[in-house]
């Protein structure tokens, strides 16, 4: 589904990504993203989503290359996310938002995106007048519509309590295997990452320390050293 | 409730009668000075519209609008004189360059961030009516003498001397005014409307949902233009003249005040601030302060009417409060 090969990613002089390779399945799992703040966690999915231009590697999607479309094709090919500082449109209420964007993308299975993220009650709502927990399941909402093919989602939880943040991801981790979709989830509550998502993949300073299994990551050393030996 | 389903042929009943009576009690009652301030008001209020239109819809402040104005009269004047078209040919070419020209320069601007927008639409119009001035151009523009546009036959069934009516000009001002602002209306309640206040508000959000961000800004711009030029013409075939002040950037600001002043969330704010922008120039003007006094009703509008006299008048918070306007809007 998603082929990342070599990708280097800088900030004027500040390199936040170098030379990663990783590879995502579309097989219905969770595959989580942790690592210590400024690994490069975000700045992943912005050069995946189109946000950032990469300066060296390539993204494959599909078994298409892709590190040169734009961010809005891309959403139009199946690949959506969500932001680790909410951004939805505070402005109009919650049904306005997601039935603009439902219009759009010729998605009249509005109601599912509503049940799934259990927004039911907010229809009616501006976004900025609704609790900031509630903001956040619009967010993912927001990148739900369209069934998207791969959903990329940057803290999820950010601002939810553990509880919530372990519900909301047993949520995705039911809703990705039923749709048998890929998605890529960024996430510092790695209590969750470790409970929903099938697969983990560790960045550090930029760099892809490991992937594999929960079980397999909690007993790689040099994850516990560079991240999991304070954090569990 | 059986009521609101009377509403609204109620609505329309009232606003067809709104539109009748305004366009003909004025010329039964109203004298020939009070007419061409009320025209010249209503050719602001056109203005106002299309900078309040982009402004509520797209969060842009466009401040070209007077080469646009004086700039399709002038081509208007131009190709009758120069280029020997009859006038409604040359009412169609004028429209088609302006609208040429407003869609390359759209296409440069509108990607930018509203500062910049604001400060390139400045720099454009300065650029053309600086041109205009010029040396080189003066056979064609007139420089600072301007030109006198006078035809022969009709444009639309009306004579020269029918535009230069005041009476007669009015009633082609209230449906214009009318049409633009209904036109505009309608663009702001359909999808478009939906999409570019989308944008205005979150626009990275926008591409990431998977929309074109560019193209309806752009068409936005245009069609804002458009508006603004049929002022400009409409402007010189009542005038017979297209002086080089109607490309001037206080044209420009005048629009936007008028806009601020009606209130920029609808149609019926811009016409309206534009024609009282037009009386209360005229009243300041007859005190010699026009400048002065312009200055502190502008201060004062905002102020007290933050959301244009339109947007405070439907709040109506404060007579609410005393008991009155009884019925509470449930939105
Ligand atoms: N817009 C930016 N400008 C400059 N540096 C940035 C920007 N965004 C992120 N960085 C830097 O890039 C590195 C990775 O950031 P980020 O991808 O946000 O990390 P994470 O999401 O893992 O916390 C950090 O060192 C951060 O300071
Ligand atoms: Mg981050």
């Amino acid at each position: 589904m998603l082929k990342i090969e070599n990708l280097s990613v800088s900030y004027g002089s500040v390199r936040a990504l170098s030379d990663v390779d990783l590879e995502v399945l579309g097989d219905g799992i969770l595959h989580g993203v942790i690592g210590p703040n400024g690994a490069g966690k975000s700045t992943l999915l912005d050069a995946v989503c189109g946000r950032r231009r990469p300066v060296a590697g390539t993204v494959h999607y599909r078994n298409e290359d892709i590190t040169r479309r734009s961010v809005a094709w891309r959403r139009r090919q199946g690949m959506a996310r969500s932001f680790q500082r909410t951004s939805v449109f505070q402005d109009l209420t919650v049904h306005e938002q997601l039935h603009l964007v439902a219009q759009h993308l010729g998605d009249n299975r509005l109601d599912d995106v509503i049940e799934v993220m259990d927004l039911a009650g907010y229809l009616h709502q501006k976004a900025g007048r609704i609790a900031y927990g509630v903001q956040r399941r619009v967010d993912v909402a927001l990148a739900l519509i369209g069934r998207p093919h791969l959903l990329l989602l940057d803290e999820p939880g950010a601002g939810l309590s553990a509880a919530e943040t372990l519900h909301l991801f047993e949520h995705l981790r039911d809703l990705v295997r039923e749709r048998k979709i890929a998605a890529v989830v960024v996430e510092h509550d790695v209590d969750a990452v470790f409970a929903c998502c099938g697969k983990v993949t560790v960045l550090d300073l930029g760099r892809h320390l490991a992937t594999g299994t929960p079980q397999q990551i909690r007993a790689d050393h040099r994850v516990v050293a560079a991240y999991l030996g304070t954090a569990a | 409730m059986g009521g609101s389903s009377l509403r609204v042929p109620l609505t329309l009943v009232a606003v067809a009668i709104v539109f009748v009576v305004g366009a003909v009690a004025p010329t039964r009652f109203a004298g020939d000075f009070v007419l061409r301030l009320a025209n010249e008001g209503l050719l602001l209020g056109m203005l106002a519209l299309s900078v309040a239109f982009l402004m509520n819809q797209a969060g842009l402040v466009a401040l070209g609008a007077a080469s646009i104005y004086g700039g399709s009269g002038l081509l208007f004047a131009i190709a009758m004189n120069d280029w020997n078209l009859t006038p409604v040919w040359a009412l169609c070419a004028a429209f088609l360059i302006i609208v040429v020209y407003a869609t390359v320069l759209g296409a440069l601007i509108v990607r930018t961030n509203p500062l910049a927008f604001m400060m390139l639409t400045l720099a454009a119009g300065e650029m053309i009516s600086h041109a205009v001035m010029l040396e080189a151009l003066r056979d064609y523009t007139g420089g600072a003498d301007g030109l006198v546009v006078s035809f022969k036959g009709t444009v639309f069934g009306m004579e020269a001397a029918d535009f230069a009516s005041p009476a007669r000009f009015w009633v082609v001002m209230w449906v214009a005014a009318w049409l633009s602002g209904l036109a505009l209306w309608a663009v702001g309640r359909s999808r478009l409307g939906a999409i570019l206040r989308a944008v205005r508000e979150n626009e990275e959000r926008m591409r990431f949902s998977g929309f074109d961000t560019y193209l309806p800004r752009l068409i936005a711009y245009v069609l804002v233009n458009i508006v603004a030029a049929v002022a400009g013409l409409l402007h010189v075939l009542n005038a017979g003249f297209v002086s080089p002040e109607s490309l001037g950037i206080s044209v420009s600001t005048n629009s936007l005040v008028a806009a601020l002043m009606g209130g920029i969330a609808g149609s019926v704010g811009p016409l309206l601030g534009g024609v009282i922008f037009s009386f209360a120039q005229d009243e300041f003007g007859a005190r010699g302060l026009t400048q002065l006094l312009t200055g502190i009703a502008i201060v004062v509008f905002i102020v007290v009417f933050p959301r244009g006299v339109v947007g405070g008048l439907s709040s109506m918070a404060w007579l609410r409060k005393l008991g009155f306007g009884g019925r509470r809007e449930t939105s």
